[in-house]
Order: C-alpha cells, then sequence, then structure tokens
C-alpha cells in the first residue's frame, strides 16, 4: 500500500496503549473487528470463518498484512458463554475455556450443543450471510427470577443449559453425555488453533482489537436469560429482581474479564478487554443510571486496578450519556462509539477518555474513493484535536464494503492521521 | 363509562396497573361496542402522549417497547368487545426485516406506534425476501413500504427489494422508508428509498405526513 509505514508489532501495541493512556503518538492508530471483510477480501465464504480454520486463518494473515492495521479483530460469536458461566461455580479454568470456545474457536461448538441463539452460515442461513446471535426463545421467565438470584449456578446448570442447548436438553442422557465429549475433544484442538492464529498475526504485525471479553450483567441477561426486550418489561415491573439478578452476576462477570483478560496478555501482549455494551440505546439516562452503569462501571473500575484497559463497545446511541464516563479514572479505558457523534463526545470526555470511532460503513459500501477521503480527513482534523483517538468502525461492520474504499480509508488515516511532533 | 381522560393519562404515564385494572373493571360492566372504541381510542391517545414525552426526551426507547406491551394488552381486554367493528384506518404499511437479517425489535417498535397510530401494518417478520414483500405490496396495495434491519448488509437487501418494487412498475405508487440500526443517510441513498431514521416515533410521522394526516 501506498504511503503507509510499516510499524512493528510492538510498535502497534505501544501505540494503541500510548492512545489509551493519551499520550503522545506519531499518528492516528487504525484498528476495528471485521470478520467479514477479509473473507471477502480473500475471495472465501462467511462460513468458512466459522468452519475452515486454515482458510479463516490464511484470510486473516492476509487482510493484516495487505491493509497494515495497528489492530485487527476477527473473533466470532457467543453461544458457549452461557454454558461456561454455568461452570464457573465448579472449575473456572474449563468455564473460562468453554465460554470462549464459540468466540475464539468458530462454529464447531453451535453444530455439537445445537444452542438456541446463533445462526450461521452455511447452517441455518445462507453461507454467504452473517452470523446474527439472537435468543430464539427466553430460557428464563420473569418468575424464575428469584430462583436464579438464589443459586446462579444451581440455577444455570438445572434449568438454562438444558433450555439453551438442544444437545443437553436431557441432561444425563447418552445424547447429552457425547455431545459434551465432542465439545471437549474439539476444544482442545481449538485452543491449540488458537497459539498458531495468534501467533501467524504476530508475525504479520497484527496486535488484536482484543481477545479478551467482560459481560456486564444487565446485557448478559437480555442476551443471554431473557431476551432483550424483555428485560425492558422486568425494569417495569420487577426493577428489585432485576437489580438483584445483575449483583449475583458481577462476581462471575469480573472473573470472566479477568481471566480471558489475562489469556489475551499472555498470548498477544494486549491487556485490551472488549465490553459489548448495548441497553445503552434502549434506556433513559435515569433508567441507565439505576440498571446499567452501576455494574458496568464497577467492572471497569476492578479490571483497570487489575492492569487492564476496558475496550468499552458502546453500540448505537450514546450521546445522552457521555457524561457517565467521566466518572472513570483518566486515561485508563477505550470509548468505543458507533452511532454517537465522534465530535460531541470530544467535546464532553475528550480530555479524559480516548476516543475510538470512524466513518459510516454504508459510505464503505455505497461510497466513492474521494468521498471516503474527503470523509476520513475531516473527522481526522477534528477527532486529532482530543488527547486520545483511534479510527476504527463498528463492530463486524464492513462485510460487504468495497475493497477500493477499505484500502482508500486505511491510506486515509495514515495521509491525515500523523501529529505534528513538537 | 370508563374516565377517559384519566385512562389516556395512565397509558401516558406507563401505569400498567392503573390503566389494567381500569379497564378490567370497565368490561366487567359489559359496555357497548361504542363504549369500547372510545376506550381505544382513549388508549391511542395515550400513546401519542408517550410519543411525545420520546420527542422532548423523557422517555426513551425502552419505554416504547413498553408503552407497545402496554397498548397490546389493553386490546387485548378491548376486543372481546369491540370484536371486528371497523376502526377508522389512515393507511396501509407493509413492514419487514430484510432478507438476511433475523433482529425485530426495532420493527416490533415502530409496528406498535404505527398501530396506535392507525396505519394497519402488515408485518411479514424477519429476514423477508425482497419477492415476499412484492407479493404483499401486490396482494394489500400499501402505502408505505418500511425495511428494517441492523446489520450493515441489510443495506444490500434493502436495495434489492427497493429494486425489485421499482421493476415491478410500482415504486411510483409507494412511498419507502428504511430504519433500524443501519439506517443512515448513506443507506438511504444507496438503497433508493425516500426517508430513514432510526427513530420509530419520528418515522411514525413521516408516514402519517406521506398519508396526509399529522400528529396533533
Amino acid at each position: 500500500m501506498k504511503n503507509m509505514e510499516g510499524s512493528s508489532y510492538n510498535d502497534k501495541l505501544d501505540r494503541l496503549d500510548r492512545c489509551a493512556g493519551l499520550k503522545k503518538v506519531d499518528r492516528v492508530p487504525i484498528g476495528a473487528a471485521t470478520l467479514y471483510f477479509p473473507a471477502k477480501y480473500s475471495h472465501i465464504s462467511y462460513e468458512d470463518m466459522y468452519y475452515d480454520q486454515e482458510k479463516y486463518k490464511n484470510a486473516s494473515v492476509r487482510f493484516a498484512k495487505d491493509f497494515n492495521w495497528d489492530a485487527a479483530c476477527m473473533l466470532r460469536t457467543f453461544e458457549t458463554v452461557t454454558l461456561g458461566l454455568s461452570l464457573a461455580g465448579t472449575d473456572p479454568q474449563n468455564a473460562v475455556n468453554t465460554a470462549v470456545a464459540s468466540v475464539l474457536g468458530g462454529g464447531f461448538a453451535h453444530d455439537i450443543l445445537k444452542d438456541n441463539y446463533s445462526s450461521h452460515p452455511g447452517r441455518e442461513i445462507p453461507s454467504d450471510t452473517e452470523s446474527q446471535f439472537k435468543i430464539k426463545n427466553p430460557v428464563m421467565t420473569s418468575e424464575e427470577y428469584d430462583e436464579f438470584i438464589d443459586d446462579p449456578f444451581g440455577f444455570l446448570n438445572r434449568k438454562v443449559v438444558p433450555r439453551v442447548y438442544g444437545a443437553l436438553e436431557e441432561p444425563g442422557s447418552s445424547q447429552s453425555i457425547c455431545a459434551l465429549m465432542k465439545f471437549g475433544m474439539k476444544l482442545g484442538t481449538a485452543l491449540d488453533d488458537l497459539q498458531v492464529f495468534t501467533q501467524e498475526m504476530k508475525t504479520a504485525d497484527c496486535p488484536p482489537w482484543y481477545m479478551a471479553i467482560c459481560p456486564n450483567p444487565l446485557d448478559v441477561l437480555g442476551a443471554f436469560l431473557r431476551d432483550f426486550d424483555k428485560v425492558i418489561l422486568d425494569i417495569h415491573r420487577v426493577p428489585d429482581k432485576v437489580h438483584k439478578a445483575c449483583e449475583a452476576l458481577l462476581p462471575i462477570l469480573l472473573a470472566v474479564g479477568k481471566a480471558t483478560g489475562e489469556i489475551s496478555y499472555q498470548l498477544t501482549g494486549s491487556r485490551r478487554v472488549f465490553f459489548p455494551v448495548w441497553y445503552n440505546s434502549f434506556l433513559s439516562e435515569k433508567q441507565y443510571r439505576e440498571f446499567h452503569w452501576p455494574y458496568l462501571k464497577y467492572l471497569c473500575e476492578e479490571l483497570i486496578k487489575a492492569g487492564y484497559t476496558p475496550l468499552l463497545s458502546l453500540q448505537g446511541t450514546y450521546d445522552h450519556l457521555l457524561e457517565t464516563l467521566l466518572e472513570l479514572p483518566a486515561g485508563k479505558a477505550i470509548a468505543w462509539f458507533d452511532r454517537t457523534d465522534p465530535v460531541k463526545a470530544r467535546d464532553i470526555i475528550g480530555d479524559h477518555m480516548c476516543i475510538a470511532g470512524g466513518i459510516s460503513p454504508s459510505l464503505l459500501i455505497g461510497g466513492s474513493v474521494q468521498e471516503i477521503d474527503l470523509q476520513v480527513k475531516k473527522l481526522l482534523t477534528e477527532m486529532k484535536k482530543a488527547a486520545g483517538f483511534i479510527f476504527t468502525l463498528p463492530f463486524n461492520a464492513i462485510g460487504p464494503a468495497k475493497i477500493e474504499n477499505v484500502l482508500a480509508m486505511t491510506e486515509a488515516v495514515h495521509r491525515y492521521g500523523g501529529y505534528t511532533q513538537p | 363509562m370508563i374516565d377517559l381522560t384519566s385512562l389516556t393519562s395512565a397509558v401516558g404515564e406507563l401505569d400498567e396497573k392503573k390503566v389494567m385494572s381500569m379497564l378490567q373493571e370497565f368490561v366487567a360492566g359489559a359496555p357497548e361496542t361504542e363504549e369500547a372504541a372510545q376506550a381505544i381510542t382513549a388508549c391511542q391517545k395515550g400513546m401519542e402522549k408517550v410519543g411525545q414525552r420520546f420527542e422532548t426526551g423523557e422517555y426513551f426507547v425502552g419505554d416504547l417497547i413498553f408503552a407497545g406491551e402496554l397498548l397490546t394488552e389493553a386490546m387485548e381486554v378491548l376486543k372481546p368487545i369491540i370484536g371486528s367493528a371497523a376502526r377508522q384506518k389512515v393507511g396501509k404499511i407493509v413492514l419487514g426485516t430484510v432478507q438476511g437479517d433475523l433482529h425485530n425489535i426495532g420493527k416490533n417498535i415502530f409496528k406498535s406506534m404505527a398501530e396506535a397510530a392507525g396505519f394497519t401494518v402488515y408485518d411479514l417478520g424477519i429476514n423477508v425476501s425482497p419477492e415476499a414483500f412484492l407479493d404483499k405490496i401486490k396482494e394489500v396495495q400499501p402505502d408505505i413500504l418500511g425495511l428494517s434491519g441492523v446489520l450493515t448488509m441489510a443495506v444490500e437487501s434493502m436495495k434489492k427489494t427497493v429494486d425489485l418494487v421499482k421493476e415491478a412498475g410500482l415504486r411510483e405508487h409507494i412511498k419507502i422508508t428504511i430504519g433500524g440500526a443501519c439506517a443512515s443517510y448513506e443507506a438511504m441513498q444507496v438503497s433508493g428509498a425516500d426517508a430513514w431514521s432510526t427513530n420509530a416515533a419520528e418515522t411514525v410521522n413521516v408516514c402519517l405526513g406521506w398519508v396526509g394526516q399529522h400528529q396533533e
């Protein structure tokens, strides 16, 4: 690629860490979660990105080498998180490996466990369609909150796991035992594959945008147990129970954040921990400050104390909640926006917290190279005034983008992203 | 007779207990169909208040979800009284999440609000093919086509759907709006729609404008 310096893996890690710490860097880094665009670039299907580890690895490495981003992430989806959480009271290490199996290992767990969350390319949906994670039926009723609150692990094991995973619907049955054995055998291979993958990405000088994950209580309730809109109804109808369920989940999720953070650091050198945050788009500031933010803030603070950098993926709208971010320690976390106006965010948190944002994915799909160049220049002119800025894109949002547009965007970040050195 | 002003106010305040107890007491008194129709109108006015509070920022998206649930519950109580008696409709909307996308929350919020505003909504569900949209358009001849999507790739499906409507020679007869997390000005241009929004209440107002109605 033209006009792009070649930084080493460690230079890129350092550039991102300095940005998060609001320290001076040579230029704005670029990093994003982009599972599907490398598939397009290498002419392989989305199904291959889930089910053919060799093609997945080769496409990711090829993308990493050719685009020279400061970080990229091609992680997959979350269907084993519930099974992992159910094991956390018994065997934390096994729980973490299980929880990340689908995120890091691809679609094998979906095929074996037959979860009711994911629809995968080449399975429930066409091989060129993006995987979608959506609970198909609630696996916990509003009447079951007390049971969950009294004994989270017992409830997850006895009630939730058999409801989520078709292959485990009859605990103790031969079908269930066989499925768990198959899952265990494949998990070993998947963890080996992960080592190879991270090594090759290191060789390609591409650190992960993130590898660790810290889910938060309210989003876990919505995404994994009750269904998204049901939690909204619960907030109106049984607010105290929602609080108690969040409190019950908090220590478990903190353990997940710390454990995956450590895996990420050991394997890749990155201390960023991905915090997917979804309910912000649905809650008023009053509701958010009551039901969401206290738990999220606690998790961030604890991860920061443990030496990690929360990468808050504030998906959807966060414009009405920006001031909450000032309550986190300065220079210790990254606020990653997709629909929130980054310039407005800069005016409120720009001296306090590193901002990650970018241009509209629609522009990368339908726009021209000239439009991309102009938009990146415009954004960087504004955002370089912030104490720390990382150019990124919404989560896994550029699968159908034109290749020339992604190239133009990358070159524009290098062209206009340099900081004037004193 | 039920206190219609209080009912409107209770819906606007999302006071589920009050709304349901008022309606259950009302139904227990074996009201006439006309009285039940007035109660429905009062609930719809309450939904307008919800929309207004949303516009001022007092309510947020989650409150619209709860309001939709409240209205559904209210209608279930009143349906046995009102039966199939005709209610005045302001227009027809064919709605769905486009092919390849399985998300439905935003679509459902819009559906509740559009129905409350007086539209007949034909909800085709999720992962709807361009052909299925076209078949329904031919069948019911709607005023408006609402295409919903969350994934970026949904924009392509929206474009394919709009293109198919064009090929069928029906584009001039129908307004098209896109909504959901993937919607943007650029997505509207790429897809060939007439309007875009990520805000269900705003979209309902646009739709009312298209059929010559305006919110008070």
